[in-house]
Formats: C-alpha cells, structure tokens, sequence
C-alpha cells in the first residue's frame, strides 16, 4: 500500500492517459460516451414503459440503475485486459502491477461522474425536485468503487493465464445485468427474493435509487451488506492477484 | 558496502507438452489428467555479491539464463527459490521507452516514463530541461510521438531514463540499438555514472565493451555460474567454451 502511493504519479498518468485515448481520439468521442447510455435508457424505456406502469417515474429509476450498472460492467469487462494489454509495463520494467487495474478502474469512475453531469439535470427535469440525499452518493460510490476494483482485480489476473475469461466474463456480465434489477421493478420478483438478494449489485443500485430519487438514507442493514461486499471483493481480489502476479511477466 | 547481494537464486520455467491457455483446455485436461508439463532450470543456485561503484558484466550462450537473471535483478521475474537483496534505487534498462505512448507528445512522454520510473513530476520538472537538451530534441518537445523517428524515439528513452539518477543501473541489449553516434553517447553516459560511483550491471554479446567497462565479469552457462571474476580471464574461458 505504502509502494502504491510512492508510484501516485504514475496512476494519474496512467488514469489521464486512458481518458485522454478514450475521448480524444474520435472527435464526437466524449459526446457519444454520454449518449450511448442516454440512447440505451431511452430504448428501454419506450419497450418497457407500459409493461412497468405501475413504477413511478420510470425514467428515472432506469438512469440511476443503468449509470450505477453501467460503472460495474464497463470497468471489469475492460479490466481483463489491463494487465495483458500494458505489454512491456509488465514484462520489462518494475512496476506495483496493482497500478494497471487501479488506473483503470479510477478512468472509469471518472467517466460514471461524468454520466452525472448529464443525468442530474433529466432527473431534476423529470421529476421537478431533486432530494437532497443526493448528496451522500459520492460516499456510496467510494464504496461501490473498491467491489468493482477487487473484482478487475481478480479478473485481469485471470486473464493472464486463462485466455478465455474475457468471453466468459461477458456471458456473466449478460447474465447478472437481466439478474440486476435494472429495467424492471424490484417487485417482480417477489418470490425468489432471498437468492436474488445474493447479488450485491442490486443493493448497490437500490441505495443509489434512493439517495438519488426517492430522498432515503440507506438502511444500516443494507449499508453493511454493500460495505462487506466491498471489503471481501477487494481483499479476495488483491490476494489472487499478489499470489498470481509472480508469474506474469512469463506467461505473457 | 554492498548494492547487491544474490543468494542461491533459483529460477524454474514450467514448459507445458501442449500449450493450455483457456479455462476450457484446463479443465478437459484435468479430466483427462493431461497436466504434464516438462520443467526446466533457467537458474540453479546462483549466487553473487555487487559492491557499490562496481561495473559487472555479465555473459553467456543465448539461453545461459542471463536474461532471466536480469529479470529477476529487475523484479519482473520471481524466484523459485534464494533471495535478492538490493540497496538504492534501480533502473532496468531491459527495454527503452516502456509506456510511451505515441499519440502523445515528447513533453507528456517524458513525465509518464519517468513516473514509471518512480519519479514524481516535481522530481522530473527539474530535469526536465537536460532530458530534452542530451536527446537534442528541444524543438520537438510539443511533437506527438508518433511522428518521431526511431532514433529520436530512443534518444528521447535513453535520455529521460538515464536522467532519473538511479544508483543501480541494470542494462540488457539495449544499447546495441541506435547508430554510432547514439551508441557512443551511451556509453560516454555509461562511463559518466562509474565514476560517479553507481552500480552497473551488464549483460551483453559485445565482449569488447564488456572488457572495456566492466570491473567485473560473470559467465553463465546452463543457469550455473561458470566464473566470476578479472575480464579477461572470463572472456577467454567463454571463447573457449564456445570453441568447444
């Protein structure tokens, strides 16, 4: 942890670098990035608008589900190949190669607080108010953000010795973004409701609806879920990670 | 007092009888028990001491595991087995222009490649000047990279690497790249940190510089160490042994 700080230069420029390549590169890059996300809620919204009648301000509750979603699946689908990728940073030079993943995981935080600039205004827009709990969501995100970094962490490691985990990976992103109640209301699925709980994904997108919609503070009970969730990701993460980084630079 | 001390360094390469690299390959061939894989020694029980302020050269046959020994110095490799101890601060030079990327320019290279360095940019604001003065790239300091040649690109490398002051100095092949010019401004810079006293070492196939800089020489073969000791001595033991 101490050696992670040492190298701090080197995560900002890693972090900008990978803005920088994502945005600059395609000249409508940064604008499309916001609207890809937009297009997608709004495409869900027109399909399932009548379907899910009963949920009030739909649209609203699609935005936050999808931004809090959208952090999680974007940031680990790339992080597979944060280490595979980087090349010579791994075989040729010393490195904390914890680094790759935390300057990926970090660019993608950034560009979700940058979703926020463009949802919060249509959430005010759309139902005339905004709580003021909304406040508190850069802290769940905080949290949120160290499940998402354990779990790139897991997954880059991987991918170095197993070839296949990126398809892998994205059947299971597939499969728990429909496990994830993102489009449809939580009250679907009444039934299996303990097992889909399981999922700490939905918690975090539960406490985001109502700090960012509703104007409710987070239960303790569920703030604990989500906080175990996060510890546990990141300390199984970064302990395969270590046992596994020894053999990188050879496997690559 | 010493820069580096190696003991009973130890390096095992596991060389699968047919490469397995998916989660699916390695599951059909646990169920099938397939999971031989030849083994085979890059190093075995190597071991050495660097005082600080020698030159130490170090060579071998392709395959003598001088690359791998370097790695480990480096901390890319991890041992089987010994340990390393090293006191100062380390730049590997197995590869120039680590991180570059070339849709940036010359300015924002240097800042990323002495950060990997473990610069931080107060640090590399200071040397930023000289970096660009010895690659005799000024003009080109808002370049994108690019655009640059391949021999600005290794100047601009060399230079930004050489100037984060590193006491420990690890050198692959590297500087067998470059023209003339280039490599003689290497080596000048190579003799510059002797006398200021750094820690070199060295690998290399060019016997002749090796002799020339070099306080020390080691060779290699098979992972063992054959010799350690006055250039001369080694080199001739290594000829001979390449005769054989």
């Amino acid at each position: 942890m101490v050696e992670i700080w040492r190298y701090r230069e080197l995560i900002r420029n890693l972090t900008v670098v990978e803005l920088k390549n994502r945005y600059q590169n395609t000249g409508l890059g940064f604008l499309w990035s916001l609207l890809s996300p937009l297009l997608l809620a709004l495409v869900l919204y027109f399909v399932f608008r009548y379907l899910y009648s009963q949920e009030p301000n739909f649209a609203a509750y699609l935005l936050v589900g999808l931004m809090s979603w959208r952090f999680f699946a974007i940031s680990t689908t790339a992080a597979v190949y944060a280490v595979v990728g980087k090349g010579s940073l791994v075989t040729k030079v010393y490195i904390p190669r914890m680094i790759l993943v935390l300057s990926n995981t970090l660019s993608n935080l950034i560009s979700s607080l940058f979703e926020l600039v463009i949802i919060i205004p249509i959430l005010f827009s759309v139902s005339g108010s905004l709580p003021a709990t909304i406040l508190l969501f850069p802290l769940v995100f905080l949290i949120y953000f160290w499940f998402v970094y354990g779990a790139s962490l897991f997954l880059a490691a991987l991918y170095v010795y197993f070839r296949d985990v990126n398809q892998i990976w994205e059947v299971l992103v597939t499969i728990l973004f429909f496990l994830s109640p993102i489009f449809y209301p939580m009250s679907t699925i009444k039934g299996a409701m303990p097992v889909y709980l399981l999922n700490p994904i939905t918690e975090f997108i539960i406490i985001n609806r109502n700090l960012m919609i509703y104007g409710q503070i987070p239960t303790l009970y569920s703030l604990s879920i989500v906080c175990i969730a996060s510890i546990a990701s990141f300390l199984i993460g970064s302990f395969i990670f270590n046992r596994l980084q020894r053999r990188f630079a050879e496997e690559m | 007092m010493s820069a580096i001390v190696v003991k009973n360094i130890s390096k095992r390469f596991k060389i699968p009888h047919s490469k397995r690299t998916t989660l699916f390959q390695n599951a059909i061939g646990l169920v099938k028990r397939q999971m031989t894989y030849e083994e085979f020694w890059a190093l075995r029980d190597v071991n050495f001491e660097l005082q600080r302020g020698e030159t130490f050269g170090i060579i071998g046959r392709n395959g003598s595991g001088k690359s791998t020994l370097l790695g480990i110095l480096a901390r890319v490799l991890y041992p089987d087995g010994g340990l390393v101890t090293i006191d100062g601060k380390v730049a590997s030079f197995l590869e120039l222009g680590v991180g570059f990327q070339p849709e940036l320019t010359a300015a924002e290279n240097i800042y990323i490649y002495s950060s990997i360095l473990g610069m931080n940019r107060r640090e590399t604001g200071r040397i930023y000047d000289e970096i660009l003065e010895f690659a005799e790239l000024k003009r080109f300091e808002d370049m994108k990279l690019k655009s640059f040649s391949s021999g600005m690109y290794l100047r601009l490398a060399f230079s930004t690497a050489v100037h984060t002051d590193p006491d420990i100095m690890l050198v692959d092949e590297v500087l067998s790249v470059g023209d003339e010019a280039f490599k003689k401004k290497c080596m000048l810079k190579i003799r510059d940190f002797r006398e200021q006293g750094k820690t070199i070492v060295f690998v290399s196939h060019a016997l002749e510089v090796v002799k020339a800089i070099c306080t020390r020489t080691m060779l290699l073969e098979g992972g063992k160490i054959i010799s350690v000791g006055e250039n001369e001595r080694v080199i001739n033991q290594y000829l001979s042994l390449m005769g054989q």
